[in-house]
């Protein structure tokens, strides 16, 4: 009897406890209004800028701290950020001196110096994080402080591309008395001279920033305080989304969440400039073909087949735009290169002739690799498109292999796959980014392709300044990377974000920079 | 004073039960380490093999130490785990101790509130469907045992989420964006450590969002126990001693609650106890499909990553916690039964 009572007594507490609880729940939230929930699948690697070389990780570091360099909203061109001025001195560009503003200062206080700075690209170099971007940093011979406001970068290359590479959230300046010179600081002890001080950071759960008040440089934050949201699966950010748990969902909803959040109630879906592109790779030696000139006839045939338009309409609900160019719109020299040659619809007769040209017997049988997750859901129905498209032509016969990406990173890069999906997002927002990481010969594609004029040309392009020089090579690079087709472009993505009413502010953050400015987001009060 | 066989043979029993919990552990370990090290990937490729060329990605790959040969490493890690030193994992540089720490929390929170809720459930429907055999109570509970197991929980997790959707319950997470912001994190135990805050809001707030996750998952193994309960209930029903009570004019509901009952959940408690590793291996889907930040759902994104070091902790965290839960019913049982020691 003694136990039943005394079961009764306890649930009757716990009863009161979950009512008086219920009761008050309307008023759960501390929210001071002018905070910012986004929610996203993309999880952070390292908020230390010497190990990051990710998107998600770039949120946190283009908000914690501040480069020499950043890119303006909309822009596609380095600019000062805690530099007052950066500048080539000498004529060959190997030599490039920057300036810093007066009077920066680290979220803890002290000042923000030369010594800094140094000490920011030097650890980076030295750390040479597995995780991080220092191979980007290949070119750089030395770095030196002038006195306490002046850096001096001296290049082994003359290199034009070098004051957009510094605009990369790898290279945000740390204070050289709080980061370890040979190891990384933890992600949730970040200091920096940025618009947002990290707040707490739990790994796969949160990461919160609360506004910079000593941070006096430009476009402070119109929030107070962001918190970026994780989720494992698209299918719960778009709950949480709808639901009104988060505000903004952005990377990576579905093509069909997409569709389905467009004119919901409460939210709308914004979309903007996006520089992330998907293309089809060839392996020169894999690839079928007896000889050059049929491997090349094959290439040239199937970039007139395939239907991006199709893709982009059918696959992707018109969140991705043809791309016909390894250099996407909205990047600085992007070309047509595809189009010209080929033109933008399929031409089936033109590639039949293609291949009877070399002597090519049809249908060509293709083996095509591509991975389930990694490049989204999405890629099943693209490649199954992609397949529909070929051997609906007559001309191929295509069999499609997957395989998860931990197999298919390994595989793609050492000779195991004859043509294979493959995507890229910018590392900093010029089209060197979008060329010589896929045409030079030491290429991480690994796909054995190299031609002589290419070469010469990504060296113009890369060592000149001159916009007329860059212009006239990345045309030419166009027109010779449509020819040979060793890589095929598919499309390139908007950036689409679903953003709930009185959220103001996301679409100005998106362009080729793929900077997610949170600073610019403003909510209704 | 002379020993008594009795205290002898438990004696031996509990010496060879450990010993063959460590040789499990150990076989456990040393699989792990090894399909780890034989499946294709390597962390630095899959974070980076789209980006760099095959040398460099060699190069970080021989800084990292992945060149080195098995045997070192599998020594390496062995005494790690000896040294209880898990490591940091490769990919996001965290403490394999903080990951247990915060999302091993996580996952026990659900997993114990999900045990809870399969009680509540399993033991009265299981008591019925044998105490009124062939009655709709047994039809019922029998049909629900069936269907509710043959549910995966993935896809009884998205019906609920669509359905608590609808009502505005929260369908994801452990609690909401802010509500974790401002919670002092004391326990990890998000339901303790509200409580130790005196926030009765945020109490709320993490008992929504636990309730879907927990439902789910405790409905799904709720089923195993109905149909055991059942079984179990009938065959002591028939036992001697519950003819004895019943002559002796004992009541039935005496009969059943106070003799039948309680000889019935003798081979519960081992099958509950074995529910626990079932429960760990269904929290990897609920937290999946409820985003709940366990160390299941971490476990997975390791794999993905092919986090040597994240994996092989948690993977030997998990199999010490299944092993050592085996161990403690087989001493349980040979205490309560002393035929078990002398088998």
């Amino acid at each position: 009897m003694t136990k039943v009572r005394s079961l009764l007594v306890l649930g009757a507490m716990l009863a009161a406890a979950l009512v008086i609880a219920a009761c008050g729940s309307d008023s759960s939230s501390s929210d001071s209004g002018g905070t910012i929930i986004r929610g996203t699948t993309d999880q952070p690697i390292s908020y230390d800028p010497a190990g990051a070389y990710d998107l998600p990780s770039y949120d946190g570091t283009y908000s914690f701290y501040q480069n020499l360099l950043t890119i303006e909203p909309g822009g596609n061109k380095a600019v000062p950020e805690a530099a007052e001025s950066c500048d080539f001195t000498d004529k060959d560009n190997k030599v490039f001196e920057c300036t810093l503003r007066d009077g920066l200062k680290f979220s803890d206080g002290s000042d923000l110096t030369a010594e800094d700075v140094v000490f920011s690209f030097e650890r980076n170099v030295k750390i040479a994080d597995p995780n991080g971007a220092s191979s980007l940093l290949a070119n750089m011979k030395s770095i030196e402080a002038k006195g306490d406001g002046t850096v001096v970068f001296n290049l082994k290359q003359p290199d034009a591309t070098w004051p957009l590479l510094l605009t990369a959230g790898s290279f945000g300046i740390v204070p050289s008395d709080v980061y370890p010179a040979d190891k990384l600081q933890p992600s949730d002890q970040v200091v920096g001279s940025g618009r947002y001080t990290l707040a707490d950071y739990q790994p796969g759960q949160q990461t919160v920033m609360e506004k910079n008040d000593s941070y006096d440089g430009a476009d402070p934050a119109k929030n107070d305080r962001v918190i970026i949201q994780y989720f494992d699966k698209a299918s719960a950010l778009k709950l949480a989304v709808q639901d009104g748990d988060v505000d903004i969902a952005y990377r990576s909803l579905s093509p069909t969440d997409i569709d389905s959040l467009d004119g919901a109630d409460g939210l709308s879906v914004i979309s903007g400039n996006g520089t992330e592109i998907r293309y089809l790779v060839f392996n020169t030696k894999l690839q079928p073909g007896d000889n050059d000139a049929q491997k090349l006839a094959i290439r040239q045939a199937v970039a007139q087949t395939i239907d991006r338009q199709s893709i982009a309409d059918n696959v992707y609900n018109g969140t991705v735009q043809p791309l016909y160019s390894m250099i996407p719109q909205g990047v600085e020299f992007a070309n047509q290169g595809f189009s010209d040659k080929y033109g933008e619809a399929p031409d089936v007769n033109a590639a039949k002739q293609t291949l009877a040209d070399a002597g090519v017997d049809t249908p060509v049988p293709l083996e095509v690799w591509w991975t389930p997750s990694h490049y989204g859901a999405a890629s099943g129905d693209e490649y199954a498109e992609i397949k529909r498209q070929l051997d609906e032509s007559g001309l191929f016969d295509v069999t499609l292999k997957s395989t998860e990406w931990n197999q298919y990173s390994t595989a793609a890069f050492t000779d195991k796959y004859p043509t294979y999906q493959l995507g890229w997002f910018p590392d900093y927002p010029d089209a060197d980014d979008y060329t010589s990481p896929f045409y030079l010969p030491d290429s991480f594609l690994n796909i054995h392709y190299n031609n002589a004029e290419m070469n010469k040309l990504i060296g113009q392009e890369k060592s000149s300044a001159d916009p007329q020089v860059r212009q006239q090579a990345f045309d030419r690079i166009g027109e010779i990377g449509a020819e040979d087709a060793p890589t095929i472009p598919i499309w390139q993505a908007d950036q689409v974000a679903a953003v709930r009413d009185g959220v103001h502010g996301v679409e100005e953050t998106f362009d080729p920079s793929f900077i997610f400015r949170f600073w610019l987001i403003s909510k209704d009060q | 004073m002379k020993e008594s066989s009795g205290s002898s043979g438990l004696r031996t029993y509990v010496l060879t039960r450990l010993a063959l919990a460590l040789l499990t552990v150990l076989i456990l370990l040393t699989v792990v380490f090894l399909l780890m090290r034989v499946a294709p990937g390597d962390p630095i490729t899959a974070a980076l093999g789209a980006r760099l060329p095959a040398k460099e990605l060699e190069k970080r790959k021989k800084e990292a130490g992945y060149d080195k040969p098995i045997l070192q490493q599998y020594g390496e890690y062995l005494g790690q785990v000896v040294t209880l030193d898990l490591g940091e994992s490769v990919t996001d540089n965290r403490s394999v101790t903080s990951i247990l720490a915060e999302n091993g929390t996580a996952t026990l929170e659900l997993t114990l509130a999900a045990f809870t809720i399969t009680l509540l459930v399993g033991i009265p429907l299981g008591l019925l469907a044998g105490r009124y055999r062939d009655g709709p109570w047994d039809i019922g509970g029998r049909l629900y045992g069936i269907v509710i197991y043959a549910f995966p929980v993935f896809f009884l997790g998205f019906l609920f989420q669509l359905l608590a959707s609808q009502v505005g319950w929260p369908t994801s997470g452990r609690a909401s964006p802010i509500v974790e912001f401002d919670l002092n994190k004391v326990t990890h135990f998000y339901l303790i450590d509200t409580l130790i805050q005196g926030d009765l809001n945020a109490f709320w707030d993490v008992v929504q969002h636990l309730f879907l996750p927990a439902l789910v998952l405790g409905l799904t193994i709720s089923g195993v126990l109905i149909r055991l309960i059942r079984v179990n209930l009938l065959q002591t029903m028939r036992g001697d001693y519950v003819e004895a009570a019943r002559a002796r004019g004992v009541s039935e509901r005496r009969v059943v609650v106070n003799h039948a009952f309680r000889n019935a959940m003798v081979p519960v408690v081992t099958v509950a106890g074995l529910q626990f590793a079932i429960l760990l291996g269904g929290a990897v889907l609920t937290e999946e499909t409820f985003n709940w930040p366990g160390i299941g759902s971490e476990l997975v994104r390791y794999l993905n990553q092919r986090d040597y070091v994240a994996v092989q902790g948690i993977v030997t965290v998990f199999a010490i916690a299944v092993v050592a839960v085996s161990l403690l019913i087989d001493l349980i049982n040979a205490f309560i039964d002393p035929r078990v020691r002398y088998r």
